[in-house]
């Protein structure tokens, strides 16, 4: 049985403006072990679908969803206090800005406590070499001295270092990890990087890594969801994703990567993600695709068998051609 | 390269700032930039890469005219900054414009789009407000922004068209120079194509010269043609494109392009993994500021700094030039 199960999971936001649909019948399957990387764009949905899986939206959110199970249990009929228990414990989540998302008032040993207290119920002195032993884990030199170190006398990457400390301090079966490197630098995502697919390994968690780094993805996914205003548009192994995308939209992407670039001129996508006000009948792609056609304006795709990538296209690419697709005066 | 016109020369230029001190701690100097030296020409790009603190906004301030050196000299359009006056200055300025990383930050939220390209031609020029209002669009139209954008606001506008707007803005005015600060690392992937294509287009087309300051070396390999890397202030390699990409020298070129995650799943390389992170520029270490984070440090390099020096095709500031060229 599949630790997360996700089936047609949508996200409405009320806005002033009328309803917004952030997340679009996104489904998500993923097991103990599993390195799901989720790209896109902002203003995909990326963050909101595992916000939603988590029940950390506002309000103004409404979530529904075939199914949603974790670990056996089914996440939208938890009271708020029943899910309290589980997030935080068995789903842990790391946020792209490590020096906004720590508490300033409160030390980086208080802050990693109060996971430990709160989940497994361990007394002070527990408390403290639990903490002392997971700053060690995540490569914090001199941990005993870093417990009494407010946030702000820390650098980006050992503030990101204490967010994975929080994060993994459960021992949790999930980790979702939202652009973890995305506000360091270079070398310091490397290590990062190494240190997340570490963990993962040694305690076999399942990690979701959000993300919209192609090279990121390239380097520690085993699997890739990509995702386009709010839908899933192709999943894919990662070598098999790179090598043949099969929604036109992955290809693009790839192709305007500059380290994928022959000439000078990148090949760019035209246009932008549609926004709240302009979203296209039919296919949400269409717009900007290349291959276009009146169906893929007028009419909503199906998705592609798992052959082709689950392909959320009418005409998915089979080496870089378009399937049944009516040819080039059709699509002008 | 002597035949190409040289818009830009900085030799040895240095920024120190002094911390006052206070109860708590002594006066100090933060060595912001030690000593750049570099020629920039017309149509060319000259990439400045590093991580965070290693002083490349800082050039890009004293290179905008926004602030002075504290030692070093530097040339505009052949004019030397230090002895000219007030005049010269203000003939200077113009020629050197800038684009800043984040198109939301830089636009006023308050001012529509047609008057934050004519302010710069308003201060500067004595253009009636008809002809400003028709360059403006020209301007606009040249960085594929549409008409009707010219009585809009920032708020309506995308992460890349506020980019193209910063863009134009930094063009009113027909400078031979423009610095850019991270101009694509807030946009998303197809819109950092778009604008990289604009700049690469605007380029050729107005025969600009850049400099490009960031710390993403996919984009740096695709745009630049000389690369300059620093560490805390001072550059450690500084080498055309090709050279630097394909045969890095210095151990912390090295260990940044093989930090830089490739997307490309099939390929298997070596990491050079680095231990730590960026020392404190207020107390930097002794010798080479990056010994004691490098792999292949020796005794020297605690001792001694290294200086920037011709090693076959580049320039590279690293004590282990020196033992190569030593017959073993």
């Amino acid at each position: 049985m599949a630790l997360l199960e996700i089936e047609n999971l949508t996200v409405e936001f009320a806005t002033a403006g009328g309803a917004f649909r952030a997340v679009d019948r996104l489904s998500i399957s993923l097991d103990a072990g599993d390195v799901l990387a989720i790209v896109g764009e902002s203003g995909s949905g990326k963050s909101v679908a595992m916000l939603a899986m988590m029940g950390l939206l506002p309000w103004t959110a409404t979530v529904t969803a075939d199914r949603l199970k974790f670990d056996g249990r089914d996440l939208l009929s938890l009271t708020a206090r029943q899910r309290r228990q589980v997030v935080g414990k068995d789903i842990a989540m790391i946020f792209q800005e490590p020096m906004s998302s720590l508490n300033p008032c409160f030390t980086v040993g208080f802050q990693l406590g109060e996971a430990l207290r709160v989940h497994l119920g361990m007394s002070r002195a527990e408390c403290k070499a639990r903490s002392i032993e997971l700053l060690d884990l995540v490569g914090i030199p001199a941990p005993e001295k870093r417990l009494g170190a407010f946030p702000h006398q820390l650098s980006g990457g050992m503030s990101q270092r204490v967010m994975i400390a929080m994060a993994i301090s459960c021992n949790p079966k999930l980790l979702v990890a939202d652009e973890p490197t995305t506000a360091l630098d270079v070398t310091i995502q490397a290590q990062i990087l190494d240190l997340l697919l570490n963990l993962q390994r040694e305690t076999d968690m399942a990690l979701v890594l959000i993300t919209h780094d192609m090279g990121v993805v390239a380097e520690t996914a085993q699997r890739v969801s990509v995702q386009y205003a709010g839908q899933k548009v192709e999943e894919q192994p990662v070598v098999e994703l790179f090598s043949e995308p099969h929604h036109p939209y992955t290809a693009a992407l790839l192709a305007a990567l500059p380290e994928r670039a022959t000439s000078r001129t990148l090949p760019s996508i035209p246009g932008v993600v549609p926004g709240q006000f302009d979203r296209p009948d039919g296919c949400l792609f269409s717009p900007r695709c290349a291959h276009a056609t009146e169906q893929c304006r007028t009419q909503s795709p199906s998705r592609a068998p798992a052959g082709l990538g689950l392909a959320f296209c009418h005409y998915p690419l089979i080496k870089g051609v378009p399937q049944n697709h009516p040819g080039k005066a059709a699509s002008a | 390269m002597s035949d190409e016109e040289v818009v830009l020369r900085a030799s040895d230029l240095k920024k120190h700032y002094m911390l006052p001190g206070s109860l708590y701690a002594k006066p100090a100097t933060v060595k912001a930039l030690d000593g750049v030296s570099f020629d920039l020409s017309r149509k060319k790009t000259l990439a400045v890469v590093g991580e965070s603190g290693c002083g490349k906004s800082t050039l890009a301030r004293l290179v905008t005219m926004i602030e002075e050196p504290t030692a070093g000299s530097l040339q505009i359009a052949g004019e030397e900054l230090a002895d000219a006056d007030k005049t010269v200055r203000r003939n200077l300025r113009p020629k050197v414009q800038m684009v800043f990383q984040n198109p939301y930050g830089s636009l006023n939220p308050r001012q529509k789009i047609g008057s934050a390209l004519e302010e710069p031609l308003m201060m500067n020029t004595p253009l009636a407000k008809a002809e400003r209002a028709d360059k403006a669009r020209s301007m606009m139209q040249a960085v594929g922004l549409r008409p009707e954008h010219y009585d809009r606001y920032p708020h309506m506008f995308s992460g890349g068209q506020r980019q193209r707007v910063a863009i134009a803005r930094a063009l009113m005015l027909d400078p031979d120079i423009l610095v850019l600060d991270e101009p694509v690392s807030a946009l998303d992937v197809s819109i950092q194509a778009q604008v990289l294509n604009l700049l690469g287009e605007l380029q050729d087309k107005l025969q600009l010269a850049y400099l490009f300051i960031s710390h993403d070396l996919s984009v740096v390999k695709h745009i630049a043609d000389e690369v300059m890397v620093m560490y805390l202030g001072k550059p450690v390699e500084h080498a055309a494109r090709n050279v630097l990409f394909e045969g890095p020298k210095h151990p912390y070129t090295k260990a940044l392009l093989s930090a830089t995650p490739v997307p490309d799943p099939g390929r298997q390389k070596e990491r050079v993994l680095l231990k730590g992170e960026l020392p404190s520029p207020i107390d930097p270490p002794t010798g080479c500021a990056f010994h004691p984070r490098c792999p292949v440090a020796f005794g020297r390099c605690a001792a001694e700094t290294p200086h920037l020096q011709p090693a076959r095709s580049s320039q590279v500031a690293c004590h282990l030039m020196d033992e190569e060229k030593q017959p073993v």
